[in-house]
């Protein structure tokens, strides 16, 4: 009987006190969040240090040193007969542009009145050696210049560019055969001229690979196309093919043992490393189809076959989320079977495949591993392609491809480039998930 | 022969539109559907009633062949309408649904326009020759379904936009503008509140005019507020069919006369 009474008299208890069991609970979940909190906040600023990593280093890719000179094409020099005949003008090579280029230098120097002691051949050293082929090109699109003045803008030597960008200085080139003190001596008097100058380099963007000799004219605009001429490719095969597949799987396909294994081996090929689709596109595109090396149609193949999976799994997910009361709508007014699933389900869906392709475009759109196997890494420095079929034909490069070429090579210019085509391609990356995020947003229906 | 006699006896009366002799269902190795046999008649409402999971609209799926979506359902027997059997080799189910509507549980309208929603059925039957036939087979459908006054001025607004019991109108207008001649309802007013459940069974009654209409129902109110026959599932036997108000007075067997007094279900 005092038992009794005492229990009730211990369980009393006021609502205005925490409890003990109530404090130590509060604690746990107070806890919990906060570890929350430093997951997300250590994320993020892993996520700011990358990007800031990314845009320090990439920009200075799109700013570019050109100098300005007036060059003077010597009609003797390019053009001995005097009658303009264009098979003529070729005859001459690159190296017949560089006394004009030398003697555009020395003029511009004896204007500006800087002094130097350098021979003419060696002021030279301070343009890009595409400089050389920039005024042939004018030379022989514009013949009837020859024997003018022409004003040209020339990219600067990397050397210099890499002066004007604070990559090099004067106690680092002590070894370095392209460039001397006097040069970038040279280059500080014409800076103060304003004849050199550093401005954005479109080029960057719409330009092609350049040898190791020339990084300043390297740019990512060829594989670019490489890299658009692959993606049409995947979505052109990737998308109807896995959408019909998944239709099948998912509305037709009798639920048995070997739909089961089908569908555990398209979750396993998801799964299944890049590379091994690379080999597998090597063995069978090219050692036995007998398709081209190197080119966007046999890289869009290889890529569609690793984006199949992604597209199947995420249209099936789309497709089940789909309620069946609207199936069922749909067959009780007598629609058939392919009816209630293009005039109801596949329009429900369409927005959650729609997503699902265009992320497995991004992921495809930055697979570099299996490109290495069929040719498409290496310097393919080709001109933009002329129609869709040399397009799909021709040797080309991905802009992933690109970047590992430029970030495998010695020179510190292509490696400020490699930064630089990172930006374009999270560019592009970002702006696909976007487009996917505001079409889900956007086309979404609740039940 | 014996099913012969049985429907002489009833024609009488009222014609007979379904006729089911020896019907057994099966998911898998599960009995659900044990020896119905049931004469459905033409121009009446007919109530399946019965605790739940005792078949009935296991059984009123049978009817229009909605059982052929789920694998692993088998259904043994013989279902007529019209005196063919729905479960002959030759029949396709689509073409048995256009004359066997259906009502379902939840209202299930399309994520269209209440214009389309009543319109689709019509365009892929090709009932329609022009706009103007289409117009005027959505207007009678909207009409019979009791929601024509509501929606008329907003025929292009989505379907699903309407309360629950539109939205159940709606689906019965839709189910009617394809010109069935049976239409099937399994627990139509489930999910909806009293009043549209007074309006949804308004509506039934005048249905009953042009349709043999067939409505599973938890309630046995509803049963012996709608219907003029009823039927009593009971653990996958059809346990007593007869008139209503005969089921509900008289019952002859004890578990019915349990069910509707309260005892089981």
């Amino acid at each position: 009987m005092t038992d009794a009474i005492q229990k009730t008299e211990k369980k009393k208890s006021s609502l205005l006190q925490l409890d003990a069991r109530t404090r130590t609970r509060n604690a746990a979940e107070t806890r919990f969040k906060a570890y929350g909190m430093i997951a997300i906040a250590f994320g993020l600023l892993m996520l700011s240090i990358l990007v800031f990593n990314i845009v320090t280093r990439g920009a200075g890719a799109y700013q570019q040193t050109f100098v300005a000179l007036e060059v003077e094409l010597l009609a003797g020099k390019l053009d001995e007969k005097g009658d303009r005949n264009l098979d003529d003008i070729k005859k001459v090579s690159t190296f017949g542009y560089t006394p004009l280029l030398s003697n555009a230098l020395e003029a511009k120097v004896a204007e500006l009145e800087i002094e130097t002691d350098l021979k003419a051949k060696k002021m030279v050293g301070i343009l890009s050696k595409s400089a050389a082929a920039q005024v042939r090109d004018y030379a022989l699109n514009n013949p009837n210049q020859i024997g003018e003045t022409v004003g040209f803008e020339f990219l600067a030597s990397s050397r210099v560019d890499g002066y004007l960008k604070g990559r090099v200085s004067r106690d680092s080139i002590g070894n370095d055969k392209n460039i001397s003190p006097a040069q970038l001596d040279l280059a500080d008097a014409l800076k103060a001229e304003g004849s050199l100058a550093k401005r954005f380099n479109m080029s960057f963007i719409t330009g092609s690979d350049a040898s190791d000799a020339r990084p300043e004219a390297a740019g990512m605009g060829t594989s670019m196309i490489g890299s658009f001429f692959m993606m049409l490719v995947v979505l052109v095969l990737a998308l109807p093919i896995g959408v019909a597949a998944s239709i099948y799987l998912e509305e037709f396909a009798p639920k048995n043992w070997i739909t089961d294994i089908i569908e555990v081996n398209i979750s396993n090929l998801a799964a299944v490393p890049s590379i091994v689709f690379g080999i597998l596109g090597l063995a069978v595109f090219i050692n036995y189809m007998y398709l081209p090396n190197s080119a966007p149609l046999v890289g869009g193949l290889v890529l569609t076959l690793m984006t199949l999976p992604t597209i199947i799994i995420s249209t099936r997910a789309s497709l089940k989320a789909v309620p069946p009361s609207i199936r069922d709508a749909a067959l009780g007014v007598g629609a058939s079977k392919m009816q209630s699933v293009f005039h109801h389900v596949l329009p429900l869906a369409a927005p959650g495949i729609l997503t699902g392709t265009i992320i497995g475009l991004a992921q495809a759109l930055g697979e570099t591993a299996p490109l290495l196997l069929i040719g498409m890494v290496g310097f393919i420095a080709s001109n933009p392609p002329d129609s869709i079929a040399t397009g799909l034909l021709s040797p080309n490069s991905a802009m992933p491809a690109q970047i590992y070429e430029w970030a495998k090579r010695a020179d510190p210019a292509f490696y400020e480039r490699a930064w630089g085509g990172i930006i374009i391609l999270l560019v592009f990356l970002v702006t696909m998930n976007t487009v996917a995020v505001i079409l889900r947003r956007r086309f979404e229906r609740r039940w | 022969m014996n099913d012969k006699n049985i429907m002489e006896s009833h024609m009488g009366t009222t014609a007979i539109k379904i006729s089911a002799r020896d019907v057994q269902v099966y998911y898998g190795d599960n009995h659900a559907i044990k020896d119905v046999s049931i004469d459905i008649e033409d121009k009446t409402v007919t109530a399946f009633i019965g605790p739940s999971g005792c078949g009935k609209s296991t059984f009123l799926r049978c009817l229009n062949r909605m059982n052929d979506t789920i694998d692993i359902c088998n259904v043994t027997g013989s279902i007529r309408i019209d005196d063919e059997d729905i479960y002959d080799r030759r029949v396709d189910p689509v073409q048995l649904r256009a004359k066997v509507g259906m009502v379902f549980q939840k209202p299930n309208p399309f994520p269209k326009s209440i214009y389309d929603n009543v319109a689709y059925g019509p365009r892929i039957h090709g009932l329609a020759q022009n706009k103007a036939d289409l117009d005027e087979i959505v207007e009678r459908a909207l009409r019979r379904g009791a929601i024509w006054n509501e929606v008329k001025d907003r025929l292009q607004s989505p379907g699903t936009g309407l309360s629950g019991g539109q939205q159940q109108r709606l689906c019965i207008a839709r189910a009617v503008a394809t010109e069935p001649e049976v239409l099937l309802m399994d627990e139509p007013c489930s999910a909806l509140d009293p009043i549209a459940t007074a309006q949804v069974e308004e509506l039934i009654d005048e249905l009953r005019q042009s349709f043999s209409v067939v409505i599973v129902t938890h309630s046995m109110q509803q049963a012996a507020r709608v219907s003029q026959k009823t039927a009593f599932f009971h653990l996958g036997n059809m346990v007593e069919y007869g008139e209503t108000g005969q089921i509900f007075t008289t019952p002859q067997d004890p578990r019915t006369e349990s069910y509707i007094t309260g005892r089981i279900g």
